[in-house]
């Protein structure tokens, strides 16, 4: 067995031999991904349902009929208790419907003009005047947002189409075009939409997170207990050691982010079936499928951000003293590739140069987001890989110079 | 055989390490020209103070440190030019190397045996040797995070003689060890002696050295100050014993410095 074997083995023995460590690094992260989704998506649907079932109060002021028929015929008054008021019965008492509606225990109040049916009637042409139509509500309640867009959505349009008809005699003399939309679309990229928007943010945040969880106790930690340099008295190369240790944590980085991945993919169906209903995040997660070659290349480009990751997190935890000193060094890393990753969560449909593709973590994202919507070009596929690998090339042999240096490794 | 040339360690200091030390130096000279021999069937005791530079000095024939000027050489292999055969020769333990705890110690010795390139059957031969010696064997299977620190110790001196080194080099071994651990182990040194291996102890335990050592050198302000036999040394620092000996020579090195 090589130097470089001898230490992958034992490193991935202390990970895999620990069952506690393989709980918490990977079934727990899962439990809880899918325990809090499925909560998300229960909690939603109660809130759903608890709105659905809430009759809503509702005062109408000076109602005609049209507005009446018009309630009936949306089926609004099924979900609301209704009480039609005079002028004079809520002028008196005005300030005290407002005051139910701040307060929640009401949830609209819709307030036609007292001469409403006459100044419909009296309409000439645009310079008569229009019946005003207010409607009070408060948007900081779920029940009463809610009955405004009932509202909006059935009784107003039943009653202004209403209206439309009586002054024009036809609604059909209102329809002076046939709209036709014609959707020219790539069917993967559609489906895909909102996944290709995700995953690279996901992807490159989950495998940052994964390779911070090992790689600083496997560098930094090893140094501050003094087991590295027991490690450095043997006669194997420190080059050797180096990528023992790198080749593992990117092994078990990878398995961390798959398990996240998974979980995710697991998580989103789970919080429908809890929520009772398809989200829109859930939704997204099903429209994704990739060809044999776009999954090699997602797996190629995972695997450089491990790398690159991987590189990153050892190189600042070996110069750190500790545990502790690393997680202050890693920490501004974290929110760079948190960046990365975001930045290509708004970018527009313009062409990206191929330059970009150079730039690592961003770079990726670009490209997994092109897989995704099945438009990564074999140059930028390239360039992204180039541009990760050779940064964590560099950076791991700044890594085993740091094993041979005894400033770096014994503070000399 | 170990040979040290003129070993000088200089360490370079930042601004925050001078003010640590209170100094406006920003160099300080842990090992200055110190020259020693340590010889084949041999213990060889390295005493001095705190500070004095024997660490440095026994870091530097590990191969953990470079020297600054002067050459360092083990069975004849160069520390810096041929490390890997250095670090292949020796058996080197000091309080700051520890065993990973996370591991038993017999997955430690297996784990360092087979960075030795040694074959299974080298190791299980070795192993039943050493954890017999040093009783082992009761706690073989548990954590090192789990033991007390005698038996830490022990599978500590166990693993680091895993490879069956010509040269064994053991900072303060003794250290923290109840009578009975502490006497398991100097007699352990002795019978590597017997075999013939290099021994270096550093301690702070006079009687220890006193009874333990072959010859005896002396580092002060890092430099070698005394190097000798017992005799030798008592004999030339009008001292009755080894304690009185060491008081002498500090009192004057320390002051002169």
């Amino acid at each position: 067995m090589s130097g470089m074997s001898i230490i992958l083995k034992k490193e991935l023995k202390r990970v895999f031999g620990d069952k506690k460590l393989v709980f918490s690094m990977f079934i727990l992260p899962a439990i809880i991904m899918i325990a809090l989704y499925g909560i998300m998506g229960f909690m939603v649907g109660k809130m759903n349902s608890d709105i659905e079932e809430h009759i809503n109060k509702v005062y109408v002021v000076n109602s005609d009929d049209r507005m009446k028929n018009a309630i009936t015929q949306s089926g609004f008054d099924k979900t609301s208790d209704i009480t039609y008021l005079s002028e004079a019965d809520y002028r008196a008492n005005e300030q005290e419907y407002r005051d139910e509606i701040l307060n929640g225990n009401a949830e609209m109040i819709i307030y036609m003009d007292q001469d409403f049916d006459q100044k419909f009637k009296a309409y000439v042409d645009s310079s008569s005047p229009v019946p005003a139509l207010k409607l009070s509500y408060n948007t900081t309640e779920n029940y009463s947002q809610n009955t405004y867009g009932m509202f909006m959505n059935g009784v107003l349009e039943v009653y202004r189409t209403g209206l439309l008809e009586e002054r024009v005699g036809s609604l059909d003399l209102l329809n002076v075009f046939d709209l036709q939309n014609d959707v020219i679309e790539k069917e993967e990229k559609a489906q895909s939409r909102f996944i290709s928007m995700m995953l690279p943010y996901m992807i490159v945040i989950m495998l940052f997170a994964g390779a911070m969880g090992v790689g600083v106790d496997a560098m930094a930690g090893e140094k501050e207990r003094g087991t590295l340099a027991s490690m450095l008295l043997s006669p194997v190369k420190r080059t050797s050691i180096a990528a023992g240790k790198i080749v593992a944590m990117m092994i078990l980085s990878g398995i961390s982010a798959i398990v996240y991945v998974v979980s995710m993919m697991v998580a989103m169906p789970v919080m429908s079936l809890m929520g009772g209903e398809e989200t829109a995040m859930a939704e997204g997660f099903g429209g994704l499928s990739l060809n044999l070659v776009q999954g090699l290349q997602l797996a190629a480009i995972a695997l450089a951000l491990v790398f690159l990751f991987v590189a990153v997190i050892s190189f600042l935890s070996i110069r750190a003293k500790d545990t502790k000193a690393a997680s202050t060094l890693i920490s501004p890393c974290y929110i760079v590739v948190i960046v990365a990753g975001m930045l290509t969560m708004f970018m527009s449909g313009k062409e990206v140069p191929v330059y970009r593709y150079l730039i690592p973590v961003y770079g990726n994202a670009i490209a997994i987001k092109d897989i995704c919507n099945g438009e990564l070009l074999a140059t930028n596929f390239l360039a992204s890989l180039a541009g990760t690998v050779i940064i964590a090339i560099i950076l791991t042999i700044g890594i085993a110079k740091a094993f041979d240096d005894e400033k770096i490794m014994f503070n000399a | 055989m170990i040979q040290i040339n003129g070993l000088t360690k200089i360490y370079k200091l930042n601004a925050k390490k001078m003010q640590e030390l209170k100094t406006k130096e920003n160099k300080k000279i842990a090992v200055n020209n110190v020259s020693l021999e340590a010889r084949p069937g041999e213990i060889f005791g390295l005493l001095g103070p705190n500070g004095a530079g024997k660490t440095t000095t026994l870091r530097c024939v590990a191969t953990l440190l470079k020297p600054t000027k002067g050459s360092v050489s083990v069975c004849g292999f160069d520390t810096i030019k041929e490390g890997a055969k250095v670090r292949d020769s020796i058996a080197f333990l000091t309080n700051e190397i520890k065993l990973d705890p996370n591991f038993s110690a017999d997955y430690m010795f297996k784990f360092f045996g087979h960075l030795h390139g040694m074959s299974d059957e080298q190791i299980v031969a070795r192993q039943e040797e050493l954890f017999g010696v040093f009783g082992i064997n009761d706690f073989k299977n548990k954590k090192i995070e789990e033991l007390s620190t005698g038996m830490k110790q022990k599978a500590a001196i166990a693993v680091s003689l895993v490879h069956d080194p010509k040269v064994v080099i053991f900072d303060e071994p003794t250290s923290g060890l109840d009578i009975v651990t502490a006497r398991s182990v100097t007699d352990y040194l002795k019978h590597l002696r017997d075999c013939g291996k290099t021994v270096i102890v550093s301690t702070h335990i006079m009687s220890e050295a006193e009874k333990l050592s072959d010859r005896i050198g002396v580092i002060i302000a890092g430099q070698k100050v005394e190097e000798g036999t017992l005799p030798e040394i008592l004999e030339r620092n009008q001292a009755e014993d080894l304690e009185d000996a060491f008081f002498k020579l500090y009192s004057k090195y320390h002051v002169e410095k």
